[in-house]
């Protein structure tokens, strides 16, 4: 009889380093593991509900994020939204958001590890995502709180500034696993001007299935 | 750069929008009692105007919803964009003359039109 095989989980990433340019001007980091469900509901049957049960309703303007504590709804659609939470509460919050909206036409899936977030962060961040999208991301346009989905090189992903972030500037890509070590490779490439590092694209991996 | 203003996002790029073909073409409610002539001319035949062209785009690398847009196809002006479900507004356009007098439909450029010969066969034309 085989060895029982020890399960184990592994982020899109894993096998990259966080990088940083000169003096800190941009750091780069991937952010994983972190719970992500896509909200599909009629944004005034499901937001009071929503703020009952977990303190924080859907944002009520296009392109804006809701945060309260570590929780964040995140705009994607007129009826679309991310919920973003901590990891080890993600599947007891889904279950509070699924319970109270029994009764309300609503799909709530779960995207955990569908996608993956790239935290491009410092002082020239936002000067290392222009050179990768067609985005307006000066300050005057892209504020805090702002969730914009665009292309980044070849790579589709939604960008979105974290009102509550330690460091103004520290801008979430949240980009889909089978893309994310490619707009990585991309980041430090545009990042290499400050100091970033260059990155690799892993290729050969071998794939295994059961 | 090729400006598109998507109802919900605002003006984006073109590159993150895709064509989806002429606008307001409603299904057949009963197909099964159409002839073949008819179902063609609804799966395939469409206006094709030089001028005010109704037409679907969706902002793909966006928040993926549809909208119209009237957008004059001499001159690519965007004249209007409104959400699916609204009745397109009025909007006039001014078509440039051309000189070689080019037709209503189609390109107009007869160079590369197919050309009948005598033996009945279709040949390209330009020769
Ligand atoms: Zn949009």
């Amino acid at each position: 009889m085989a060895e029982p095989r020890t399960s184990f989980r592994r982020s899109p990433l894993f096998h990259r380093r966080p990088l940083e340019g000169e003096a800190g001007a941009v750091r780069i980091a991937e952010r994983p593991f972190l719970g992500k469900f896509i909200l599909r509901a009629d944004a005034q049957a499901a937001s009071d509900r929503l703020r009952a049960a977990l303190g924080l309703g859907l944002p009520s303007e296009p392109l804006m994020s809701a945060s309260q504590g570590d929780i964040s709804f995140l705009w994607l659609g007129p009826d679309e939204w991310m919920l973003v939470t901590a990891q080890a509460e993600a599947k007891e919050r889904a279950s509070t958001a699924r319970g109270v909206l029994v009764g309300v036409h609503h799909q709530l899936a779960d995207v955990s590890d569908y996608y993956t977030i790239i935290e491009v962060a410092g002082p020239r961040a936002r000067e290392l995502l222009m050179k990768l999208t067609t985005l307006d991301v000066h300050p005057r346009v892209f504020r805090g709180g702002m969730v914009a989905g665009s292309m980044f090189g070849r790579a589709n992903a939604f960008l979105w500034l974290p009102l509550a972030a330690r460091d103004a500037n520290a801008f979430n890509l949240f980009v889909r696993w089978s893309m994310a070590d490619y707009l990585w490779c991309l980041i430090a490439d545009a990042g290499r001007e400050w100091g970033v590092p260059e990155e690799t694209p892993i290729k050969g991996e071998t794939l295994t299935i059961g | 750069m090729f400006l598109i203003r998507c109802p919900w996002c605002g003006e984006r790029d073109v590159s993150d929008f895709s064509y989806g073909g002429e606008a307001h073409i409603a299904r057949p409610a009963d197909s099964d009692a159409m002839s073949d002539s008819a179902w063609a001319d609804y799966v395939f035949l469409r206006t094709n105007p030089k001028g005010v062209h109704a037409e679907r785009w969706n902002h793909q690398a966006g928040c993926r919803r549809w909208f119209n847009m009237l957008r004059n196809t001499a001159t690519d002006d965007i004249l209007a964009v409104y959400k699916m479900g609204e009745t397109p507004p009025q909007v006039s356009a001014n078509l440039p003359a051309t000189p070689s007098g080019e037709a209503a439909i189609g390109s107009g450029n007869d160079a590369a039109k197919v050309m009948t010969t005598e033996e009945g066969r279709g040949e390209g034309g330009g020769k």
